[in-house]
């Protein structure tokens, strides 16, 4: 029971219980936007009846030749609406847009690499750790970059494991 | 910025550039000497200078850099033959907006475009400015202009915005779609359009003067595959056909829409309301306010005929049965409750059938029982049946839940769904009391009987039952409200934190620990709480309501000052930066979102909460300089003497609120931040609805803003009117302060009082009856704050006008002083009589007595200063043989009001003294005695009792070490313990500010005994 749509500037407003959740980062304001802004399609928020936020999930897509690929920057559902598949479903939409309007080769995302329940779940959903990156989360933490090949990438070039893992700078996007 | 650049303004890259490395690496001194050697060679660059200018405001020197930046405009102004390049107005551009100078930017850039007509890049440059200055037209205009130029579709799409912008946030007629619509027309003829987001500004210009027909028809034709996720396109489509009033056709694409996505909710709602030909869904356009959707959906029925409806029904009814039969997917709700919904139609056309719904409800719950989301999923369906109905279903869900599944897990989700529903429905709070303990024991018992379920689950993770011990507070405080006993409040904050020594991020627990501790009087401690939440960015706009009043009435004024501070700065910095991201909407093609970010700068600058933060952010600054009448008429000074603030006080009567608080999270007690249920008597209300107040509020709301808003200025005049009553070589009682102040005092008094509903002599009979005890005290209690305010503003109006000059009953004494010394005195020894001296006790009237020693006793007090500052002698000279003031009536008045408000304060400090040196060990006693009642099996600390129980016999190997550490690592001594800190972190700082105001008046004391 969940209507799917963009993600739009009254939703801020609404989000709070989703937020409020201290695993959820609330960026500030000309971060949301410009997401907003450049890439709507990228952002979508699922209601339930009534109105309410059921979660939502933000992104991007970037990247130059066979790096053009879509980016989670942000997925997360309110306790309520747990357990339900509801960030699968979100993160195949993004993959859809990602694969069939823009035409990208993969889609990528970076976990913290201590959070096992988000990584099992990706796993689940077809991504494969790709690289280590060092010390990603605010110089303490490493972060994983996760990454599931599009059909644009016909060998699956895209997600064959670094050997080594790499160092912030070395990121080609932020 | 500093790749983007070539040869800028005649100068080689290669000089400029290492300038842009030291601004980037902020070694602005550095730049600032290469930028002086550059200048040195190009004297004539304005390019040059506008560097200049933007590391001497990054510097922190606005003048120096706006200088710099006027003559780098003069030179473009000036020489013709001077190079006039997007690079040199972009960087002036953003030196002048920095300096809140967006004008000056525009003027460049308008001038540069006079000078090259042709020049595109310019030409945006300029827009943008306009976009910056939400000058619609102007924006339309300019975009016009590049259209023509180059005829781009982008440039036309930003013409179609700007005037759509003209339309919904500025003062153009709704004609003005008709000129956009030829303009987009005219160019899909000769160019079609590429962008998907072109055409949905096409449709939404078609939309919006109600031409759904030839929306329809352009969505349909070849621009229809623009929009390359059908799904979207289908949503469209149903729209127009719905909004055309065309609802077969809309029922049909809505059931195709269904069809692709069964689990699409608000797709079944118009599916439902088309079939059954109902406009209101539609008719309306948008929903009246977006931030707080109404829980029921309008439906309007009556005008089908009794077979129609029964033929759609069973239209629904077999399209459900379909959708539920291709749905192999058991998870999706959605067609499980479109039968619940059906139900409540019929119901509602008049052909319901209870025994139906309740079917249906049981259905749901034998698939969905178990959900989090179960009760609110289904709370609009329960509220359809009679009382008697519901206790049924209740009864009927009781016994089926009584076959156990064979998942701990959905077991235990099913039993709180269960107990949701009572909660829900009300059941919970009409039981008697020992069977309300009697929940509350159960759903303690339920949640250490559980705990074992988390063992293997990520520490970060939500753990199973988490929202019992909610559950368990709601009903504790319920019993406290209907016993008045004490013990319940202090159990239900021993239940919280309890949980959150389990898992310490629960932010449920939180809130409901806020409320609690707030109403408690331990608003330190309610406040580390509320940081702990880490709200930030825009929850502030959405979350602060939690905190921000309580602290807008307690002495904790650093940690208010940086609440206001943080606010403030974020909502402006949005304002500021919000139509950079506007325009780069428009930049990215994104036209949609243009409108939206616009429309959305102006819901937060309209929001109530922002205004009030706005207000009281100077008058904190006013209180808390109120013991030095020189510190608080610099701060007076830096608020242009209140004008300001009159100017919004002006405005706010005409100017829209938004709502913009999440109400959603408040505890049922305290449903908005003006209602507290626990301040009132029992009102056996069992259903605590978070109503939808916002009218009410919003009025409520405006008055208080308007009122406060008049605060700054009659402070600012009531120490002016004060300021020459001493000084040497006056006629006694005559006046020598500016007429315009008296009578510019008087007119604020005439509104400040209208505010309180009365004329200004009215509102002068009561404070005078009042504080002669003519008249009950009852007369002004409710908005005791704002009448002694008056009071104080009275009788410094009357200083200098002598409207009022009615010396009492022995001749020396004139009236007003005597109002504001008795009115204080009264009030203050009456609120500190009233505190309940026990320590766990809620302080309801503490924020009162703040109140009162920092609002009216603090103005006041800046009042009396200035009369006596007017009495020293001034520089050096000595005091001539003059008149002798020193036994005026009016010095004696003087005196003896300073000894009142010193006796008062004194009064409060002993009070406070008094509690705050109260030994520990006798306040934790007393708090614990509340809850540990041994031998009793009722009344409060039967839910304490399980905890303690379980704390002392927790199985290490059945709850995993992590959690039995938390478990054990809870002490009800050191909540205690923390209360009690909590408590006399408040009293004292509240001490402080008395001490202070003490001290001052000390002084005080000295100087008008010399006079």
């Amino acid at each position: 029971m969940t209507t799917i749509r963009r993600f739009c500037c009254n939703d801020l407003l609404r989000f709070t219980s989703v937020n409020l959740d201290h695993l959820t980062e609330t960026f500030n304001m000309s971060f949301y936007m410009t997401y907003l802004a450049r890439w709507p399609d990228y952002f979508h928020v699922a209601e339930a009846p009534g109105n309410r936020i059921m979660g939502y999930i933000m992104g991007k897509v970037e990247g130059q030749g066979e790096c053009w690929h879509g980016h989670v920057t942000a997925v997360t559902v309110a306790p309520e609406y747990r357990r339900q598949q509801l960030a699968k479903k979100l993160m195949n939409l993004l993959e859809d847009i990602s694969d069939k309007i823009d035409k990208a080769y993969f889609v990528d995302l970076f976990v913290r690499a201590s959070n096992t329940p988000a990584i099992k779940m990706y796993e689940k959903l077809g991504y494969v750790i790709y690289r280590r990156v060092l010390r990603y989360y605010s110089g303490e933490e490493d972060g994983l970059d996760m990454r599931k090949a599009l059909s644009r990438d016909v060998e699956k070039k895209s997600i064959i494991p670094l050997k080594r893992p790499i160092t912030p700078d070395e990121l080609e996007y932020d | 910025m500093a790749s983007k650049f070539g040869l800028a303004g005649g100068i080689p890259e290669r000089r400029v550039r290492p300038i842009w490395d030291a601004i980037d690496s902020r070694q602005f001194k550095n730049a600032l000497k290469q930028s002086t050697t550059l200048l040195s060679k190009f004297p004539n660059s304005p390019y040059a200078l506008a560097l200049k200018a933007l590391i001497l405001e990054r510097m922190g020197k606005p003048d120096e850099a706006l200088t710099v930046c006027l003559s780098a405009k003069d030179l473009l102004y000036k020489n013709d033959s001077v190079l006039m390049d997007d690079l040199t107005l972009s960087t002036l551009q953003i030196v002048f907006q920095r300096l809140d100078h967006l004008d000056l930017a525009t003027s460049c850039y308008e001038y540069a475009c006079g000078k090259f007509p042709n020049n595109l890049e310019l030409m945006m440059g300029l827009f943008n400015c306009y976009v910056r200055e939400y000058s619609f037209v102007k924006q339309q205009q300019t975009a016009i202009r590049m259209y023509k130029l180059v005829g781009e579709e982008r440039f036309l799409l930003w013409a179609i915005c700007s005037i759509q912008l003209q339309v919904f946030c500025g003062n153009g007629g709704e004609k003005l779609l008709l000129l956009a619509e030829g303009l987009i027309k005219k160019h899909v003829a000769s160019h079609s359009l590429h962008e998907p987001e072109a055409l949905i500004v096409y449709i939404s210009v078609l939309e919006q003067q109600a031409k759904y027909g030839d929306a329809l028809e352009i969505l349909s034709g070849k621009l229809g595959s623009l929009l390359m996720i059908e799904v979207d396109k289908l949503r469209i489509q149903g729209r127009l056909l719905a909004r055309a009033g065309d609802y077969a056709a809309a029922a049909s694409i809505f059931q195709k829409i269904l069809e692709l996505c069964p689990d699409d909710w608000e797709c079944f709602l118009h599916y439902l309301g088309c079939l059954l030909e109902d406009d209101s869904n539609w008719s309306n356009g948008v929903l009246n306010d977006p931030i707080h959707p109404p829980k029921f959906i309008d439906c309007k029925l009556s005008h089908l005929a009794d077979e129609v409806f029964d033929s759609c029904m069973s239209n629904a009814v077999a399209f459900i049965q379909k959708l539920q039969a291709d749905t192999s997917n058991n998870i999706l709700r959605g067609p499980y409750l479109a039968n619940l919904e059906v139900e409540r139609r019929k119901h509602l056309y008049g052909k319901g059938d209870d025994d139906k719904i309740m079917e249906a409800l049981m259905q749901y719950f034998f698939r969905f029982g178990h959900l989090a989301c179960f009760t609110s999923d289904v709370e609009v369906y329960l509220e359809v049946l009679t009382h008697d109905k519901k206790t049924e279903f209740l009864e009927k869900l009781m016994k089926s839940s009584e076959s156990n599944s064979a998942v701990p897990t959905k077991e235990l989700g099913k039993s709180i769904t269960l107990l949701k529903v009572q909660e829900l429905i009300g059941k919970m709070y009409r039981l008697p009391k020992s069977e309300l303990e009697g929940s509350a024991v159960q759903m303690a018992e339920m949640y250490c009987k559980n705990l074992p379920l988390s063992k293997d689950l990520d520490p970060q993770e939500s753990m199973h039952g988490e929202e019992l011990l909610s559950m368990v507070c709601n009903i504790l405080v319920q019993l406290f409200w209907r016993t008045g006993d004490l013990g319940y409040f202090v159990e239900a904050i021993m239940v919280l934190e309890f949980g959150l020594s389990i898992r310490r991020f629960v932010w449920q627990y939180k809130i409901l620990l806020l409320h609690l501790y707030s109403h408690m009087g331990a608003l330190s401690l309610a406040y580390e709480w509320y940081k702990s939440l880490d709200v930030k960015n825009i929850l502030m706009e959405s979350v602060s309501h939690h905190i921000l009043p309580q602290m807008l009435v307690s002495p904790l004024w650093v940690d208010l000052n940086n609440l206001l501070k943080d606010y403030l700065k974020f909502m402006d910095d949005h304002f500021r930066e919000s139509a950079d991201l506007t325009f780069l909407a428009y930049r990215h093609r994104n036209y949609s979102k243009v409108i939206e970010f616009v429309q959305f700068k102006e819901r937060l600058q309209h929001s109530n909460q922002y205004l009030v933060a706005r207000v009281e952010a100077p008058i904190l600054q006013l209180k808390k300089n109120a013991d030095n009448v020189e510190e608080a008429e610099c701060v007076l000074d830096s608020l242009k003497c209140g004008i300001h603030f009159l100017e919004l006080s002006n405005e706010i009567g005409s100017k829209s609120l938004t709502f913009n608080e999440d109400l959603q999270s408040r505890p049922w007690w305290t449903p908005t931040s003006e209602k507290n249920y626990l301040l009132g008597p029992f009102e056996g209300i069992s259903y605590c609805p978070r109503e939808n107040l916002t009218k009410e509020r919003e009025a409520n709301l405006r008055r208080v803003i308007e009122r406060k808003s008049l605060l700054p200025r009659m402070v600012y005049l009531s120490i002016q009117s004060a300021s020459t009553l001493l000084k040497e070589n006056i006629e006694v009682n005559g006046s020598v302060s500016d007429p315009k102040i008296s009578s510019e005092l008087k007119i604020l008094l005439e509104r400040y009082v209208k505010l309180l509903g009365l004329s200004l002599s009215d509102a002068i009979e009561v404070v005078v009856g009042v504080s002669s005890g003519i008249k009950p005290s009852s007369a002004i209690t409710p908005d005791l704050i704002d009448w002694l305010n008056f009071a104080v503003f009275l009788n410094a109006w009357n200083l200098s006008s002598h409207e009022l000059a009615q010396p009492d009953g022995e001749g020396h004494r004139p009236g007003t002083w005597h109002i504001v010394d008795s009115l204080l005195e009264k009030y203050i020894s009456e609120v500190v009589r009233s505190i309940d001296p026990i320590i766990c006790a809620p302080w309801i009237d503490l924020p009162n007595l703040v109140q009162l020693v920092t609002e009216p006793l603090a103005w006041h007090s800046l009042v009396l200063q200035s009369c006596v500052r007017s009495s020293l002698p001034s520089g050096k000279k000595k005091k001539k043989g003059g008149q002798d003031l020193s036994n005026s009536p009016l010095t004696h008045a003087i005196r003896e009001s300073i000894q009142s408000l010193y006796g008062t304060v004194e009064n409060v400090m002993k009070w406070l003294r008094e509690q705050i040196k109260r030994p520990e060990d006798e306040n934790l006693e007393t708090i614990l005695s509340f809850v540990q009642k041994t031998g009793q099996n009722e009344g409060p600390g039967q839910v304490f009792k399980i905890l303690e129980t379980y704390v002392s016999s927790v199985n290490d190997a059945e709850l995993g070490e992590r959690i039995s550490e938390a478990v054990k690592s809870w002490s009800p001594a050191d909540v205690a313990r923390k209360i009690i800190t909590g408590k006399c972190t408040v009293l004292s700082e509240f001490l402080k500010i008395c001490e202070s105001k003490f001290k001052s008046l000390k002084t005080l004391k000295q100087q008008i005994s010399q006079v």
